[in-house]
């Protein structure tokens, strides 16, 4: 069980805080819910997600006010997104009730699931007419998951390793002087399309052609990286480990807020930018199906989406969102179409399509 | 004593061993003599000093006073790996993963010998324990007794001036350690090799020595000769540990020991004031026994008893008689089975002894 | 005798009234004239789960057989050999497997070299207090578990950790001792070698020391008595333990993750990538099967050469 043990999801060490007003949501829940002909309510659904202050940061935003609304109890499963993914897979396919409800989990671990298709249609749910384009899955059809909010691989840096100002350039890594003292994903996510550009190649060639990625991963390699998970990154900042890592920006503010010096910015060529969705696995009787779509249903309301996304720190799906304070203007906390601008977004489709190539790349770069 | 004339081989001087623990000393104030070629056995019961005598003596432990000396040196002058002394242990320490072969070439090898020489040496050694052409077997595909013969060839074949054995017979049986003290005796005369054993076994002791040392709690009690031990005993506890003896507590008289009242014929091993409170030892085999009434020619002390328990040993019976005037008991063999109707439980004897034969001590010891 | 028979109080221990109980009971539910078959009884359960486990490999064979679909992320109806020709011929597999094979040779031959010393003090070692010091020392880490161990690793050997402090305190600037391949077979050896210990002593206490004391009398210097008698002599040991520790290691998985900084993946790190990471459930399962096979081949080739140890259980030496 070492897996479970070793592998606490980036999430299980963020400490986020969840704005406060969730009592003031129950008066703004659909009138759908208080129904009478709804069908009967289940005691409890059953969400994945993740821990610590993902889990608070949902509870709030969420799950407490659909139980104030419903009655119904919200039970969060935190199992490791990677390892629920063969669960639901096996339960669809032998044709059992599957484990959970509901999947809270990345866009491109749940688009697998819905090409593989054990996912629920979601185009009916009434709020998704509030929702940005962020909220629809790329290269899909129909709404197999909803997007509830996008992140941004940035490059973090400590200000004291950099006095001349912040880093303008993934190639920073590449400065002997932070041989050893850079840190990546294990399996390079969110690396790859930045690699790309900063290589010298184009953005339009991926798939197709990405030497110029692996090219400038061989250098960086030469430069000796850690490679690691979230919490890594995070325990690494704080121990002095390294001075440079490309990623996820909630990790860089938890660590912030652990009291790391610790800044960070994205570069000329760009930065990743990805997002987390929720799906329903199919097989669930047909009562607890429909109250797991009102669950989705609300967490995409605007209210909810306040409460949830401000614990998270991070840009949410629904317009008009007021940023947490601190995050104003921050590159990742990206909330107009100029901060858009200068992240790279690939199509879902690509990424689940040749993921496991680029990883098995990567690898074969970084264990040769 | 012994080897007057030789030049002695092992000396000990005013040994003590004492292990700190406490307790009473292990050895205490040992000294003797060995000379070259002679056959020595340190008798005595278990946790009487014997062992730690002989690992001293092995060099294995240094004595916390005194001093041994192997051929004039100390004997933890050297690395036991560079003393030319021969040891057979008591569990044997055989190498269970070498052939029997192999285990007598060990010393060779690691003493440097000719390796030219080896073959021909162990051969002759496996000979002489009589296991030759037993070179190729295993260890553990030998007999108890085999496996003894392959320890000794070991110990012996790098021809060391000393020979030690740590009770190396006592987990046999009866049979086997018979054959096997002879054996000892055998190759011992052979090879002339300066040998010192140590057993609790009497009779292992008088039938393989030369010389026997008798320890008791730490000190040596005698040093003689088999036979002159047997016979002159310094003290009760030598009367007691070798041979079987009966015991009269009494106070010393003109003619010997008077017990109770009666006096009893006997010789002081040494000079005792009259009146002095003194025991008197006499062996089983040396007290006659006879009906009631019936004369005992040249007995210097007779007296009444009656038979309490006989045993029959085969060649000889066994008789426990109290003896109802000295209030004691005394142990009696009789050589003859076929009085045994006259000899049953319960029976109304006579027993006799000559005064030559019970030996008076002083009380202090015993 | 002439002791009397049990007074009228006398009553039979606790213990041996509760299992005359038992006994009665077992002869209701399992009659005597069942008791040949008794031993299967016992060893059903285990034979179960051997079996469960052999229907678990076959299931593992079968999908190791089937391609994954990166358009549909199903497995594919027929079976074809190529997730092993891709676990054969992509370089980053041979690289993660050598690395796990010769860094598994590496932390056996360390272990055991460490474990021997360890065990011979605590077979040896003359006072009481030392042997059960020796021991708490052994077990205390045992106890607490690879995991937690590995991040003490990470807290002890980090830039900022103990060991670069002291070095400061000499002047020595901290230097990175954590993320390299040193680092995993540090671990490894000090994960390992309660193990070794384990399967030692009994090895060594079986060699009584009067045999040493024997070879040192016959003239065999403290060096020639470990080569020529304690190390032949305490071979099953060395072997059964040196079998445990090669296949703990090179099935390991959490400290070339935890200790290696990501670049020092072995052969399990690249299967869990494979099931949990990119979902490819196929070549993760050719990749274990390949994994499976390859460790018993070098058993069994150690059980050929050199037999089987001290786990021969009692068979042939």
């Amino acid at each position: 069980m070492t897996n479970m043990l070793y592998r606490p999801n980036r999430r299980a060490l963020l400490r986020g805080t969840a704005a406060a007003g969730a009592a003031a949501l129950m008066g703004t829940l659909p009138g759908r819910l208080m129904a009478q002909d709804a069908p009967a309510k289940p005691a409890e659904i059953i969400v994945r997600a993740w821990g610590g202050s993902w889990v608070e940061a949902l509870k709030k935003g969420v799950s407490d006010p659909f139980t104030a609304a419903t009655g119904i109890q919200v039970r969060h499963d935190l199992t490791e997104d990677n390892e629920i993914q063969p669960k639901v897979w096996a339960a669809v396919a032998q044709g059992r009730v599957p484990p959970i409800h509901i999947n809270w989990d990345t866009t491109t671990n749940a688009t697998k699931s819905a090409l593989r298709g054990v996912t629920e249609d979601l185009s009916d749910l009434s709020n998704l007419a509030g929702t940005t384009d962020l909220a629809k899955p790329v290269g899909l059809d129909g709404y197999p998951i909803v997007n509830t909010y996008g992140y941004v691989y940035v490059l973090a840096y400590r200000p004291e390793a950099f006095p001349d100002g912040a880093p303008t350039s993934w190639k920073a890594m590449l400065d002997p002087k932070f041989r050893g003292r850079i840190a990546l994903y294990n399996d390079g996510i969110g690396f790859h399309f930045p690699a790309q550009v900063a290589g010298g190649g184009k953005l339009e060639d991926i798939p197709a052609n990405m030497q110029a990625a692996w090219d400038f991963i061989a250098q960086v390699k030469e430069q000796q990286p850690l490679l690691g998970e979230d919490p890594d990154f995070t325990a690494w900042f704080q121990n002095g480990e390294i001075d440079l890592a490309c990623t996820i920006s909630t990790n860089a503010r938890e660590a912030k807020k652990n009291g790391v010096d610790l800044a960070w910015t994205v570069p000329e060529e760009g930065a990743k930018f990805d997002t987390d969705g929720l799906w329903i696995p199919k097989g669930l009787p047909e009562n607890e199906l429909y109250w797991a779509k009102e669950y989705i249903n609300f967490a995409i309301s605007k209210d909810a989406q306040q409460v949830w996304c401000d614990g998270l720190g991070l840009p949410g799906v629904v317009p008009g969102l007021t940023p947490p304070a601190d995050l104003v203007d921050d590159p990742s906390y990206p909330d107009t179409p100029e901060e858009m601008s200068h992240l790279i977004r690939i199509s879902t489709k690509v990424q689940v399509e040749n993921e496991s190539e680029w990883f098995g790349k990567f690898k074969e770069i970084m264990q040769g | 004593m012994s080897g007057v004339q030789q030049p002695a081989a092992v000396v000990a001087e005013g040994v003590d061993m004492d292990f700190g623990t406490g307790a009473a000393m292990a050895v205490k104030d040992a000294g003797f003599a060995l000379g070259r070629g002679r056959f020595l056995t340190i008798l005595g019961p278990s946790g009487s000093g014997k062992t730690t005598l002989l690992r001293m003596i092995a060099g294995f432990q240094t004595p916390t006073r005194g001093q041994i000396l192997i051929g004039g040196k100390p004997a933890d002058a050297v690395a036991p790996h560079r003393r030319s002394v021969g040891m057979v242990f008591q569990k044997l320490a055989l190498f269970p993963h070498m052939t029997v072969a192999q285990n007598v070439a060990f010393p060779l090898k690691m003493r440097r010998f000719n390796p030219a020489e080896i073959a021909g040496r162990v051969e002759r050694y496996l000979e002489l324990v009589r296991l030759g052409g037993f070179g190729a077997r295993r260890i553990h595909e030998l007999s108890g007794g085999q496996q003894q013969r392959v320890a000794i060839a070991r110990a012996l074949v790098f021809e060391p001036e000393l020979l030690l054995l740590d009770e190396p017979l006592a987990a046999l049986d009866r049979k086997l350690r018979e054959e096997m003290q002879l054996e000892f005796r055998r190759i011992q005369k052979e090879l002339g090799v300066t040998t010192i054993n140590v057993t609790h076994d009497q009779r292992e002791a008088l039938v393989v020595s030369d010389e026997i040392i008798v320890m008791d709690q730490g000190q040596i009690q005698q040093h003689a000769a088999p036979a002159e031990m047997y016979r002159r005993p310094a003290n009760p506890f030598v009367a007691h540990f070798i041979g079987v003896s009966s015991f009269l507590k009494g106070r010393r008289s003109a003619a010997g020991i008077e017990v109770n009242g009666i006096d009893c014929a006997g010789q002081a091993v040494a000079d005792l004031a009259p009146g002095v409170a003194c025991l008197g030892a006499i062996r089983a085999e040396q007290i006659r026994i006879a009906p009631a009434g019936a004369p005992l020619p040249g007995c210097d002390t007779v007296v009444q008893g009656q038979v309490t328990d006989i045993v029959f040993e085969g060649e000889r019976l066994l008789c426990f008689v109290t003896l109802p005037a000295l209030a004691a008991e005394v142990q009696i063999y009789h050589h003859d089975p076929a009085g045994l109707d006259q000899l049953a439980k319960g029976a109304s004897v006579s027993v006799g002894w000559t005064a030559g034969d019970l030996l008076i001590f002083a009380a202090d010891k015993g | 005798m002439s002791e009397p028979g049990p007074k009228q109080d006398f009553r039979y221990p606790l213990h041996w009234r509760l299992m005359d109980g038992v006994e009665r009971l077992a002869d209701i539910v399992w009659p005597r004239s069942m008791a040949r078959h008794t031993g299967w009884l016992f060893i059903a359960p285990a034979l179960l789960l051997v079996g469960l486990l052999v229907l678990g490999l076959v299931q593992i064979a079968d999908s190791s057989l089937r391609v994954l679909d990166t358009a549909t992320f199903l497995p594919s109806e027929d079976w074809s050999l190529t997730n092993y020709e891709k676990a054969l011929g992509t370089k980053v597999y041979l690289t993660v497997a050598w690395r796990s094979v010769s860094a598994a040779a590496l932390t056996t031959v360390l272990t055991l070299i460490l474990a021997f010393a360890y065990a011979y003090a605590l077979v040896r070692v003359r006072k009481a207090w030392i042997r059960k010091a020796l021991l708490i020392t052994l077990f205390l880490p045992f106890f607490i578990g690879q995991v937690v161990r590995a991040y003490g690793w990470l807290i002890i050997l980090g830039n900022s950790g103990m060991v670069n402090e002291a070095l400061g305190l000499i002047g020595v600037a901290p230097m990175r001792l954590l993320f390299n391949y040193g680092a995993v077979i540090f671990g490894l050896v000090q994960y390992m070698l309660p193990f070794a210990v384990l399967l030692l002593v009994p090895a060594l206490t079986a060699i009584p020391e009067e045999t040493e004391t024997a070879a040192g009398s016959l003239g065999a210097s403290w060096p020639r008595i470990f080569w020529h008698v304690l190390l032949p002599m305490a071979k099953p040991g060395l072997i059964g333990a040196g079998l445990v520790v090669f296949t703990l290691t090179l099935t390991d998985f959490a400290v070339p993750a935890m200790l290696g900084g990501g670049s020092q993946d072995f052969i399990a790190n690249a299967i869990y990538d494979q099931f949990f990471r990119t979902a490819d459930q196929g070549l993760g399962a050719a990749l274990a099967l390949m994994l499976v096979a390859a460790g018993s081949i070098l058993v069994g080739l150690v059980f050929m050469v050199f037999g089987a140890g001290t786990l021969a259980m009692g068979g042939r030496k």
